[in-house]
């Protein structure tokens, strides 16, 4: 049997402040090359699984385990978690004042050459990489000359994230509501953007609580998410009946 | 009966009396004798206990060689160098500068030790007069040389009417446990404009007073920055009264402290005349066991109708022990005026932490661009490409020292 992208056994997570148990036993598995999504209504629990595989502080996993290319990364920090090949595009990207976006994302590509033992992007290059990767996104470079996300809308906040997506190359990608906050053309340009980073070296997981953004990005597997667990799995055609029974019909909980 | 106690005194005031005696200075060496160095009951020294922190004085300098680099070189520049308070090399002057010394002190009689002891001292004053539109960066480079000693400067920088310069001053010297004690006079004439920089780079056993006073004529302009980054303890000393209607003063400050350093700075600016600006920021990140001090007054007279002032202290603490004491005052006898201040303090932003190492930015690399980000408002104004990149240096000098993990 060959080793799955990304798997999650029985994942357990509390959130420290609220004291607070979120996750109640996530098992997931995606294997290399397949994008799966995760469906769940407001509150499920979708962004907190986000946020605990990515490592965020205040997130602790009292049980269960994440492998990554059969690799545990429960113990790692986030940069060495991004540096092993996972990528977060957030649900709400943080606005970092007095950050240039330029200087940003050649720090983070740097980085990540650094811990793969690359060599340095020479400036030529790097400029190179983020003109070509922005383009196919539509992104106005003029944009990047900004702090980072800061004052950037809604839209432009996610084409952001899916930019830094396409330099990094992670090999598994967590997209966390990239469809929230977009228009009908963005939404076109974000996914053409994302189904251009398929390959069978990269696995996804697309968060989403509407059916539509499937329509774009097809599933090889669609999973329903209700209070901490999946509760139902199935092939692309589950978010189609997802959308048309109501999440419900999958949880008992009352709409 | 009232019996007052007598002050016990210790080596250091032993020490200071006794240089202020051989220096003539009679009456403030009794002073000191009564009262000692000031302690923490002293209002203007709550958060600097002289007394406790200044542990020794070391003997007046002999006339030194020279320290061999400067701390910070900024290219294009005039340099002034300045060791152990003497003139050592004045060069050609470009355009607009004049250069001279004159007898005694410049600063004004006010009832504190540390420029006390500066007008007792202080044998001459270098006097830069800027007369026009002066292109370089006249860099006062201010030394410390061979062992310890006592130093004491004086300089007095004269703007004339209508003209614009940028000044630098560098306080750096060899690694002894100096005492230095700088003071500068600015006068900044009618509509003349000045940026006027202050960077501490002493070792780091040094305690270091420097006190600067201001006058400003009408329409004139002051960008004032002090960035402090060396000396065990340091206290700068800002002393301002805007007195000419139209003047904007401009006044930051940028303490980047770290290990067990005590750094201080002290501001009290009058608004005396109708119709003046001032804006003050000061900045504060503290590591380690470092503790930084922010003491700003702002008084407007009675008649200094329209006064628009808006002080801002923001300190950035990395670890738990660290500490960031700040105290804003406003003192507003006119009532027609725009006057505010703010205080915040807090630790690296989480959340932007998280979002840089979720991209594979190790923690120390993010902590420096948070902090980078942080500071860089203060750094932005300072037009001259050179001179921003050299204080820019000091910065990522800064950043680059050893530390533990900052945000631990
Ligand atoms: N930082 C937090 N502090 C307290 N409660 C939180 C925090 N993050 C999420 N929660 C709670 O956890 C639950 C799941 O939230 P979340 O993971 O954001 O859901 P989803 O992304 O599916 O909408 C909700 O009840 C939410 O209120
Ligand atoms: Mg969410």
């Amino acid at each position: 049997m060959t080793t799955p992208m990304l798997e999650i056994r029985d994942l357990h997570v509390r959130i420290e402040e609220e004291n607070k148990a979120i996750l109640k036993g996530v098992n997931l598995t995606i294997p290399h090359g397949e994008v799966h999504a995760v469906m769940g209504r407001n509150g499920s629990g979708k962004s907190t699984l986000s946020y605990a595989l990515a490592g965020r502080e205040g997130y602790e996993i009292t049980d269960g385990d994440v492998l990554l290319d059969g690799e545990s990364i429960v113990d790692m920090e986030p940069d060495e978690r991004a540096a092993a090949g996972l990528f977060l595009a957030f649900q709400y990207p943080i606005e970092i004042p007095g950050v240039a976006t330029m200087t940003f994302l050649k720090a983070a590509m740097n980085a990540q050459r650094k811990a793969r033992e690359q060599e340095e992007l020479s400036t030529p290059d790097f400029r190179k990489a983020v003109r070509e990767a922005a383009g196919k996104l539509s992104i106005d470079t003029d944009m990047l000359k900004r702090a980072l996300n800061v004052g950037f809308s809604g839209g432009e906040k996610k084409r952001a994230e899916v930019l830094q997506m396409a330099l990094l190359q992670p090999k598994m990608c967590i997209l966390d509501e990239t469809d929230s906050g977009l228009d009908i053309d963005a939404l076109q340009i974000v996914s053409e953007g994302v189904n251009g980073l398929r390959s069978p070296q990269r696995s996804m997981l697309v968060i989403t609580h509407y059916q539509r953004l499937l329509n774009h990005i097809v599933p090889d597997r669609v999973h329903v998410f209700s209070d901490g667990r999946v509760v139902e799995s199935g092939d692309k055609d589950l978010a189609l009946e997802l959308e048309s029974k109501g999440y419900a019909a999958f949880d008992g909980v009352p709409a | 009966m009232n019996i007052q106690t007598p002050v016990r005194l210790g080596p250091a005031e032993e020490k200071l009396i006794a240089q202020l005696e051989g220096a003539g200075a009679d009456a403030l060496a009794d002073q000191l004798r009564a009262r000692g160095l000031p302690t923490r009951r002293v209002e203007a020294y709550h958060y600097t206990d002289l007394k406790m922190l200044l542990r020794d004085v070391p003997d007046l300098p002999e006339p030194g060689e020279a320290a061999a680099a400067p701390a910070l070189r900024v290219p294009g520049s005039y340099r002034l160098l300045v060791a152990d308070g003497e003139v050592q090399e004045v060069g050609t002057a470009p355009a607009g500068v004049i250069v001279s010394e004159q007898d005694g002190p410049v600063l004004s009689e006010r009832d504190d030790p540390i420029v006390g002891v500066n007008r007792a001292l202080a044998v001459s004053t270098l006097k830069v007069r800027l007369e026009s539109s002066v292109d370089p960066v006249v860099h006062i480079d201010r030394r410390a040389t061979g062992v310890a000693g006592h130093v004491v400067g004086s300089v007095l920088i004269d703007v004339a009417d209508g003209a614009s310069a940028t000044v630098l001053e560098s306080c750096s010297g060899t690694e002894e446990a100096h005492l230095t004690n700088f003071a500068t006079k600015v006068n900044l004439g009618k509509g003349a404009r000045l940026t006027h920089i202050v960077v501490d780079l002493s070792g780091e056993t040094v305690t270091r007073f420097h006190t600067l006073e201001y006058e400003f004529a009408a329409e004139s302009h002051l960008h004032g920055l002090v960035l402090n980054s060396g000396s065990q303890l340091s206290r700068t000393q800002i002393f301002g009264t805007v007195n000419g209607e139209g003047a904007h003063a401009d006044l930051n400050g940028l303490n980047l402290v770290n290990g067990g350093q005590h750094c201080d700075i002290t501001m009290d600016l009058t608004h005396a005349v109708p119709n003046t600006t001032s804006k003050e920021k000061f900045k504060v990140v503290a590591r380690e066991k470092a503790k930084a001090v922010f003491q700003g007054k702002i008084l407007v007279a009675q008649d200094a109708q329209k006064t628009d002032a808006k002080m801002m202290m923001q300190g950035l603490m990395l670890g738990a022990t660290a500490e960031i004491l700040s105290k804003p005052e406003l003192e507003i006898y006119a009532d027609d005026v725009v006057c505010g201040h703010g205080s915040t303090c807090g630790d690296l932003d989480h959340d932007a932490m998280f979002y840089l190492m979720s991209r594979g930015v190790p923690q120390k690399l993010a902590e420096s661009m948070l902090i980078r980000a942080f500071v860089q408002e203060l750094l932005d104004p300072i037009e001259d490409a050179e001179l921003n990149e050299a204080l820019s240096g000091v910065v990522e000098d800064w950043l680059a020292q050893e530390g533990q993990n900052l945000s631990a």
